[in-house]
């Protein structure tokens, strides 16, 4: 037991170093790992609802979208007018000193972890009750009523979107942004690592996975399922909030349908991602994230105006030969190597009676 | 568990590897070469005027490379543009610009498709002080950011069809006029939206109207309900090219009469070949028309860029391929007049441009906006089945008369 701990431990100093070192060694690609810190967050968190607890959300972009404009709006509104700032067409320049920034963005995030929770809980308490594919069709409905309704509000730049403070010019150093909002995001990625993997060692986990393999029979053990369901969502809206308040910053430019609630692509992408790692492990989202990740940048640009159709292709070709992700994948090729007992004589007894 | 750990790192390493070969980045001049950069959408919702986009610029590297190219320090260099699909999305092409800068190792960048996207991209380039050209973001807002490193070729969006409400005005014996609008949700429909209202305000015309439609505008039926139903005496639509497209369809579907309608991306729809005389007198609000009596000595006049871009492409150019075009023109200039690849030397040369070109003036205002060149209007004309723009204002380049009112659908063969 001792011995394996000693292995994760080289294991996650090494990932923390290489983390920590990234924006150093591959400076030119900072932006790039700062999403792919973002994505992983993202395929990690939706896992926790699609993976453990067998509820597809498409909805989790939602508290993404809304952690965007809340960060974006209260590091706007706390130090002037946010209806001048984002009037379209507006004459006015308003500039934020470098504290400003930064004591803006602070609080921002504060409040784009907490309100899309709150959220996360009210909805879930509405909405919870449905399943299978009527919940996955509900949350779409939600990503979706709610780009239109931000493209409405006049405060935030309704149609004309959002543009976020630029980065104070006192900092002259142009990979200073980058690197601000690359360790930020890495930040987010450990503490919801680590929180992840915290539920995987509960009592949590196992309610949620009773949930996702027979509903009625954890309620009929005495489980209050809606309750769970409920606390599992407002987790993931937590971190979602986060990423997306960080990547509104990175951005700089929040456009209600194509930024914020961007179901289509980062929606659709969370689930794409935790479902290529395998959905329902610790580590395979953040592969299928990895991976994904280098698919995206790495091939679609040689395909340009194709390379939708090379998504097409990758999600036919994970569905219809990875059904369980690249770790379910393994599992089933190398059970012994993920602590699975093989007994020699039930496999063979398996054997006879084919 | 060992095995898996050993995977998992052996991975990494491998990915770190490819990684850091990967990083080798291709110089802003690559010997003889000027390498420019530009995400275009050619993919996703702007992806028609995205594709005349890249043509406009294509267009242009491949003219001015062939009449001797750009000449600095006494050497000839040529242009080269690498280009990335930004999907028509925002998010993409911002980072796409930061992948140009950072790693393609661009230091001057042509624009995008489109005011959203532009405005993605102008606090990447900014950040960098990457010079940019751009010939297709117009919204307004682009040009009130105090942006130093962004120059646009064409005229402010909401210059686009303020003409069009004088010339209501004008009709209607000098009386104010009732408005009905409708327009897509994105930055420079509304910012076309704006330049209503402030018409509509300066001209005492009532809006009875006001609709905001979704993007990817495929339906306006509840709004030409409402259009029929009040009668107003001018209709505004602007949504790019789906928007024009969608319009035209419509009005004729539902035989909604209205006197005057007043759209944009009438010829990036290709409306006049598209829907012929269904979209007979509609009005447009354009940067460039072909007639126009401008020239410069790499394309000739604008009827020739017209000849000359239906022979390479296949289709008569709409103003956003034209538009493109210029903003080569221009930094071949700028880079002239510089002299240099110092970016802040090329940066003020092209504060200081001041030239004509087949597309137009083009002199930059502190904005970056052009200050130099105005918006024109054409309306669809047939004759028989072909149908054709022509150029009513402003006067001074103006082909034909303005018709005024549209016939109602009863009337019209």
């Amino acid at each position: 037991m001792n011995k394996v701990k000693q292995k994760d431990l080289i294991l996650y100093s090494g990932l923390i170093i290489l983390g920590l070192a990234a924006p150093f060694l591959f400076s030119a690609f900072k932006v790039q790992l700062t999403y792919l810190c973002v994505l992983i967050v993202l395929a990690m968190t939706w896992n926790l609802q699609g993976g453990e607890m067998g509820y597809n959300s498409f909805g989790n972009i939602l508290f993404y979208g809304l952690g965007m404009y809340l960060t974006a709006s209260v590091q706007v509104g706390m130090f002037f007018p946010l209806a001048e700032w984002t009037e379209s067409g507006g004459e006015k320049t308003f500039v934020h000193t470098t504290a400003q920034y930064f004591q803006g963005i602070g609080v921002g995030l504060l409040v784009a972890a907490i309100v899309p929770t709150i959220v996360a809980g009210a909805i879930g308490y509405a909405i919870l009750g449905l399943r299978g594919h009527y919940f996955a069709i509900c949350t779409l409905g939600l990503g979706i009523a709610a780009g239109e309704i931000a493209g409405g509000i006049e405060i935030i730049g309704a149609g004309q979107g959002f543009t976020t403070p630029p980065f104070p010019a006192e900092i002259v150093d142009p990979e200073a942004r980058g690197q601000f909002f690359y360790f930020l995001s890495f930040l987010v990625l450990v503490l919801a690592f680590i929180f992840v993997k915290y539920i995987y060692g509960s009592r949590f986990r196992l309610i949620l996975n009773a949930i996702r393999d027979n509903e009625d029979k954890a309620e009929a053990m005495g489980i209050q399922t809606m309750k769970y369901k409920i606390v599992g969502w407002m987790c993931s809206a937590f971190f979602c909030g986060l990423a997306g308040g960080i990547m509104g910053g990175l951005i700089g430019y929040i456009d209600s349908t194509d930024v914020a609630f961007d179901g289509r692509e980062m929606g659709v992408f969370m689930v794409l991602m935790a479902i290529l790692g395998g959905k329902g492990t610790l580590w395979g989202p953040i592969i299928g994230a990895t991976l994904f990740h280098f698919f995206k940048e790495g091939l679609w640009t040689f395909i340009l105006g194709w390379q939708y159709v090379a998504l097409g292709v990758l999600i036919v070709v994970i569905v219809v030969y990875f059904p369980e992700g690249l770790m379910g994948w393994l599992r089933e090729k190398y059970p012994e190597r993920f602590g699975e007992v093989i007994d020699d004589k039930d496999r063979k007894a398996q054997v006879e009676l084919k | 568990m060992n095995k898996l750990v050993k995977l998992i790192i052996t991975s990494i390493s491998a990915i770190t590897l490819a990684l850091v070969s990967f990083t080798s980045s291709f110089a802003k001049v690559d010997g003889e070469y000027i390498v420019l950069g530009s995400a275009i959408s050619l993919t996703g919702k702007y992806s028609s005027n995205g594709v005349h986009t890249q043509n406009g610029y294509n267009m242009a590297v491949d003219r001015i490379n062939k009449m001797g190219g750009v000449k600095v320090g006494g050497k000839s260099y040529k242009f080269e543009i690498i280009y990335y699909d930004d999907e028509s999305n925002p998010k993409r092409a911002a980072q796409l610009a930061e992948r140009l800068i950072k790693q393609d190792g661009v230091h001057y960048m042509l624009g995008p498709y489109s005011s959203g996207l532009t405005k993605a991209i102008a606090p990447v380039t900014e950040k960098y002080k990457i010079p940019m050209v751009e010939a297709n973001g117009a919204s307004r807002s682009l040009f009130t950011k105090g942006y130093k490193y962004l120059f646009a070729v064409l005229s402010p969006a909401n210059q686009y069809l303020e003409v069009a409400i004088d010339l209501a005005v004008e009709k209607n014996g000098g009386k104010p006029v009732r408005i009905a609008q409708a327009f897509e949700q994105d930055a420079f429909s509304q910012d076309v939206r704006l330049g209503i209202l402030d018409a509509a305000k300066r001209t005492g015309s009532e809006i009875i109207i006001d609709d905001k439609l979704p993007k990817e505008l495929n339906d306006m039926a509840a709004t030409l309900a409402k259009v029929k139903a009040t009668k107003p005496d001018v209709l505004v639509v602007s949504g790019h090219t789906k928007g024009a497209l969608t319009a035209i369809r419509q009005i004729s579907e539902m035989k909604v009469d209205v006197p005057m309608l007043a759209m944009t991306h009438c010829d990036a729809a290709k409306l006049s070949k598209q829907h012929g005389k269904n979209s007979e007198y509609a009005l447009c609000a354009s940067q460039w028309h072909k007639n126009l009596s401008y020239k410069d000595k790499f394309f000739g006049t604008g009827k020739k860029y017209d000849k000359d871009f239906k022979k390479e492409f296949g289709y008569a150019p709409p103003y956003q391929s034209a538009e493109s075009s210029a903003a080569l023109l221009v930094f071949k200039d700028a880079f002239e007049r510089a002299n240099s690849f110092d970016r802040d030397k090329v940066r003020d040369a092209l504060k200081t441009t001041e030239m004509q070109t087949f597309y137009g003036n083009i002199k930059f205002g502190p904005g970056g906006q052009n200050t130099a060149k105005p918006m024109i209007l054409f309306q669809v004309r047939c004759k028989g089945d072909t149908c054709e723009n022509k150029v009513v204002a402003p006067t001074k380049w103006a082909s034909d008369k303005f018709y005024h009112p549209i016939p109602k659908w009863s009337e019209r063969g």
